[in-house]
């Protein structure tokens, strides 16, 4: 086929030429990549060459510390802040597989957790990254409180039909979103068995005041009108060495958090590191809805020996 | 007699103070008196807003912000006059022991750690002067010297305590050892404590299923941690290579159907593709084909 | 011969009924495009979806425009394969409807996005794993598909005009010129439209098959009660045949009427439609009898939810409209062929129509306001889907312009392919076309 014709037909009809389209972008992908790569080179000869005349430079690290590098180090990885918290974000904490466990037994409805999430999040009151559930598994049995966030699965059903990786999973397990990327198709909240995803229909909360900062992927912030949200397991408190927003907001020690390969949780409340395998082998542990085959990252420990009453919300 | 009747007056009006203060929650009087044994310097402080802000300030929020959570008991701002006008003894035991819903930080934190906590929250209380360690030096209980080993033939971590007297070192009996494994978000506490034999020994035994890094490497810290204060607190940190070595792979290192593009299993890009190569060179060909009418004239 | 060239063409032209009917869409489109401005500006709060049921109208007319574009394949290629001499002026109709719908099935979606300025993500960013790039793909290329198949019949069609229509509008006699491509009945000519219509009769099959059964996988590869299911794919296949047969009964009674075609578009086609359309009803019929009675002999908890609240709960009144009044009854009412005549054939069409629409409506709801998890301490609309009224001129918006581009197309082209036409009366109007 001559190119000619190839273009005529994309002229004819312009938006209906997906495909070809969709093997441009693959072309223009590897020129990109070819023209980043290419950047990243000729900006290390750069930084070579004034290496020569010997300079060695201060810089501020991630976490805040004053380095001197020499300038034959350096590697520029991003030169947008942006940029370089998106690709950052989408990387994830390496060695690392956070998991979380809810001990429903001690949940009291204080719904502290759902307000430092919101706080933190920059969320509307009706937009829950974490929402207290009144729970009644069947009629015969006791009613309970569930918190229930994203559960993080290993197989994520949401991220399977996001058709343009704006959301996706990272090597440490949480699954974030890009709402620089987002289309707002909201396939992924159609597909969340757990309804756990929600979408800034209208302006978000303070969008004025936020408009200006630069988007952090790990906190999800500013938020974006149009794109979804959803709960992030905090990853930007995980890089620091936090515990999660809500898990240390908890009065009543419901949540644990932590990291799989170490087989270790922490008490958001008491702050004490006890041992995941022990923890959840002693109270018997159950995931949500595992019959799905979504593989989650939260465990709940069941509503046994409660020491308090269990009072129906109004709502 | 005169004195001791004083002394009891100026006991029971300092009791009655505390107890207006807070209801409930007294702090024995052998540990009001408690004071940190170095002058706090700025890097302490530092070091204690750092922990500050990890562990306390989600409930106590930001000092002078009245950031607080709203919770019962309500756990105030810490720069507070009510906070201020204690003494640091006081405020050690508070964070030492907690009481529901506060954590008890005795075992998430180090001694110095606390202290260091305290010289941050003193920061925001004027007129505060730290009472001068060294008036109190020689006072302030035994000094520990503790040293750890593995022992791989009864698969225990041996924690050595000696004395430092003016004697020289002497094998510390009964001094309470709790080791501690060095986890993401905390230390965790390996098992009860237990005190040192007569000849200085406490054995805590290893878990043979606990993961280390990947060389199997862990951080484990021993710490004498006496509550009646009748030692100093004794910490000795090391990394042993006696965890199971842990290399877990990403979890986004297969193809799946939730990967990115990039990890796509390669049976779906394969259909996609193959499938729309097929479809679209029909439709390209007939499409040329039909450009061909025009050049075809009637003989 | 004369007769059939008029007959068949004496609608093209620009008469104060068109002007009327057009001022009016355009009217109405610039009214509803207005909403879709409000929607742009303030973002999709504007229309009643949110949280928990966050797919609503845009969706559900989203399954239901692709399902009406089904029809031409049903047409064109099935019935025309077999060799059914009759469907013959029935096939650019059908086409027509395909390419109408196909089209605006894509625009559809664009509204129903948070963020319509990032469509080319789509593209750029594009998941193989996506059923939403396997839509996207499927739709145009059945979408170029139905165009060609629209288009190709047409060449000869727009040669004879061009020569011996006298009454074509002189403003169009360039683009009849240009689009007839040289056609001058070459033997050699003949041989490439016939070949070019055969490959893409047999190609748009599978194409036709996979943009529906793509959007029922859009539903069925998630594991939401309702939507959990192995015969979605020719669920929707057959709910689309139904759809499109009906529309195109519809379209046929009013080109029939308006452009005075009583002789070519005859009660026997009516007729014929007729069982074509019980036909496909029968099997939808079956299919949903499978839909329904396989979750609902077992009850799994969340199917029984989902059930419950189809036939007796929320949405029961909907329901059983749509199954009674626009499948069963049809259904009844067809045997019987007096029913089949034009005139309550369209009534029942219209009825059919409506009837399907719905039914999309039930597809994408209900499942959505009943999830696995409890909707809890939300306001109450994130609980009970209300469509608002920006929200429905949107989706008047879509229909206005599917009307808008059948008007055009079947206005300035004809709506019967004359060659076919006259080669099916023992006529070959091409052989004088040179003198």
């Amino acid at each position: 086929m001559d190119e000619n014709t190839v273009n005529n037909r994309d002229e004819q009809d312009p938006s209906k030429s997906s495909r070809r389209n969709f093997m441009k972008n693959i072309g223009l992908l590897g020129a990109g990549v070819a023209a980043g790569a290419g950047a990243l080179y000729s900006g290390d000869i750069f930084e070579k060459k004034k290496a020569a005349t010997g300079e060695s430079k201060v810089l501020l690290t991630q976490d805040n510390k004053l380095v001197e590098v020499d300038s034959l180090e350096m590697k520029v990885l991003a030169k947008n802040p942006e940029k370089l918290k998106l690709q950052e974000g989408r990387e994830g904490i390496p060695g690392k597989r956070w998991v979380m466990v809810i001990d429903l037994s001690k949940c009291r409805n204080a719904r502290r957790c759902i307000s430092a999430c919101q706080d933190a999040h920059q969320l509307k009151p009706e937009q829950y990254h974490m929402n207290t559930l009144q729970m009644q598994d069947s009629p015969g049995t006791a009613p309970y409180n569930m918190p229930k966030n994203c559960q993080h699965c290993d197989n994520p059903p949401c991220v399977a039909v996001c058709p343009v990786d704006a959301t996706y999973k990272r090597g440490d397990g949480i699954v974030l979103i890009d709402n620089v990327r987002c289309i707002g198709c909201r396939f992924c909240m159609a597909a969340c068995p757990y309804s756990a995803r929600i979408f800034n229909w209208t302006t978000p909360k303070d969008a004025d005041k936020h408009s200006g900062e630069t988007y952090n992927v790990e906190l999800n912030v500013p938020q974006k009108i149009g794109t979804v949200s959803k709960c992030l397991f905090s990853a930007d408190r995980c890089r620091e060495g936090k515990l999660p927003y809500c898990v240390s907001a908890c009065p009543n020690g419901v949540y644990y958090f932590g990291d799989e390969n170490e087989d270790a949780v922490t008490n958001g409340t008491t702050k004490e590191t006890t041992r995941l395998s022990k923890l959840l082998r002693d109270n018997g542990a159950y995931q949500l809805m595992p019959e799905l085959g979504t593989k989650p990252r939260v465990y709940y420990l069941p509503p046994k020996n409660r020491l308090f009453p269990f009072e129906p919300s109004t709502d | 007699m005169k004195r001791l009747f004083c002394l009891i007056l100026l006991l029971a009006s300092a009791t009655w103070r505390l107890e207006a203060q807070n209801p409930g929650w007294p702090v024995p009087d052998d540990q009001k008196g408690k004071i940190c044994l170095v002058k706090f310097t700025p890097d302490m402080v530092k070091q204690g807003e750092a922990i500050y802000m990890k562990n306390c300030q989600s409930c106590h929020g930001i000092p002078t912000k009245k950031n607080f959570a709203a919770i019962v008991p309500s756990p105030g701002d810490l720069s507070e006059s009510k906070v201020g006008s204690q003494k640091d003894g006081e405020l050690f035991y508070r964070i030492t022991t907690g009481k529901v819903p506060m954590p008890e930080f005795r075992n998430i934190l180090t001694e110095d750690e606390r202290w260091s906590v305290i010289s941050f929250v003193r920061t925001y209380h004027k007129g505060y002067k730290q009472p001068d360690p060294e008036k109190l030096a020689g006072a302030a209980g035994k000094r520990i010297r503790l040293s750890m080993a593995y022992d791989t033939v009864k698969k225990k971590i041996m924690v050595k305590a000696v004395e430092l007297s003016k004697d020289g070192p002497q094998p510390a009996k009964g001094a309470e050892v709790v080791i501690f494994i060095q986890r993401y978000f905390g230390n965790m506490q390996l098992a009860d404590p237990k005190p040192t034999s007569e000849y200085g020994y406490a054995g805590f035994d290893w878990p043979q299923d606990l993961p280390g890094d990947k060389r199997g490497n862990v951080i484990v810290t021993a710490r004498v941690n006496d509550p009646t204060g009748s030692m100093q607190e004794a910490l000795v940190k090391d990394t042993l290579t006696i965890g199971v070595p842990t290399d877990k792979p990403s979890l986004t290192d297969t193809r799946a159907m939730w990967s990115t593009r990039d990890k796509a299993p390669v049976w779906v890009i394969l259909t996609y593709t193959l499938a729309v190569l097929v479809v679209w060179y029909f439709i390209i060909y007939i499409i040329l084909a039909v450009l061909d009418i025009r050049k075809i004239k009637q003989v | 011969m004369e007769k059939i060239v008029n007959d068949l063409s004496h609608h093209i032209r620009l008469n104060k009924g068109f002007f009327i009917w057009m001022g009016f869409l355009v009217l109405a489109f610039l009214a509803c495009l207005y909403a879709y401005t409000r929607q742009l500006q303030y973002g999709l709060g504007v229309a009643g979806v949110r949280d928990y049921i966050s797919w609503g109208l845009y969706i559900s007319n989203f399954v239901f425009f692709v399902a009406s574009s089904l029809i031409g394949m049903l047409i064109s290629a099935v019935l025309g394969l077999i060799g059914f001499k009759w469907v013959h002026p029935i096939t650019r109709i059908a086409e027509t409807i395909a390419v109408a719908f196909a089209a605006v099935a894509g625009l559809v979606i664009v509204m129903d996005m948070g963020r319509p300025e990032r469509l080319a993500y789509v593209f750029m960013y594009a998941r193989f794993q996506s059923p939403i790039l396997w839509d996207v793909t499927v739709i145009t290329t059945y979408f170029v598909i139905s165009l060609l198949l629209l288009f190709l019949p047409m060449i000869p069609d727009m040669a004879v005009l061009y020569k011996r229509f006298s009454k074509l509008p002189s403003w169009l006699k360039p683009v009849y010129k240009v689009l007839s491509l040289n056609w001058t009945d070459h033997p050699e000519q003949n041989r490439i439209i016939h070949r070019s219509v055969y490959i893409l009769l047999i190609l748009i099959i599978p194409a036709a098959l996979s943009i529906h059964t793509v959007t029922s996988w859009l539903f069925a590869l998630t594991v939401r009660p309702g939507w959990d299911s192995t015969i979605f794919g020719p669920y929707f296949v057959s709910g689309a045949f139904v759809a499109g047969s009906a529309a195109v009964i519809i379209a046929m009674y009013f080109f029939r009427r308006n452009y005075k075609l009583q002789d070519y578009l005859t009660d026997m086609h009516f007729n014929n439609m007729g069982k074509v359309l019980v036909l496909v009803a029968f099997v939808y019929l079956y299919f949903n009898i499978n839909e329904y009675l396989v979750p609902g002999y077992k009850l799994k908890r969340a199917d029984a939810l989902h059930l419950h609240e189809l036939m007796a709960g929320n949405f029961a009144v909907m329901f059983w409209l749509v199954q009674v009044g626009g499948l069963l009854i049809p259904i009844i009412l067809l045997l019987f062929r007096r029913m089949r005549r034009p005139m309550p054939l369209t009534v029942i069409s219209v009825a059919v129509v409506i009837g399907a629409w719905f039914k999309r409506y039930l597809i994408v709801v209900p499942t959505m306001a009943h999830p696995f998890l409890p909707v809890q301490h939300v306001p109450e609309n994130f609980k009970v889907y209300t469509p608002t009224l920006i929200e429905i001129a949107i989706t008047l918006l879509s229909f206005i312009l599917v009307l808008i581009i059948i008007t055009l197309i079947s206005k300035f082209f004809p709506v019967i392919p004359v060659v076919e036409t006259a080669k099916d009366k023992g006529l070959d109007p091409l052989k004088s076309i040179e003198s």
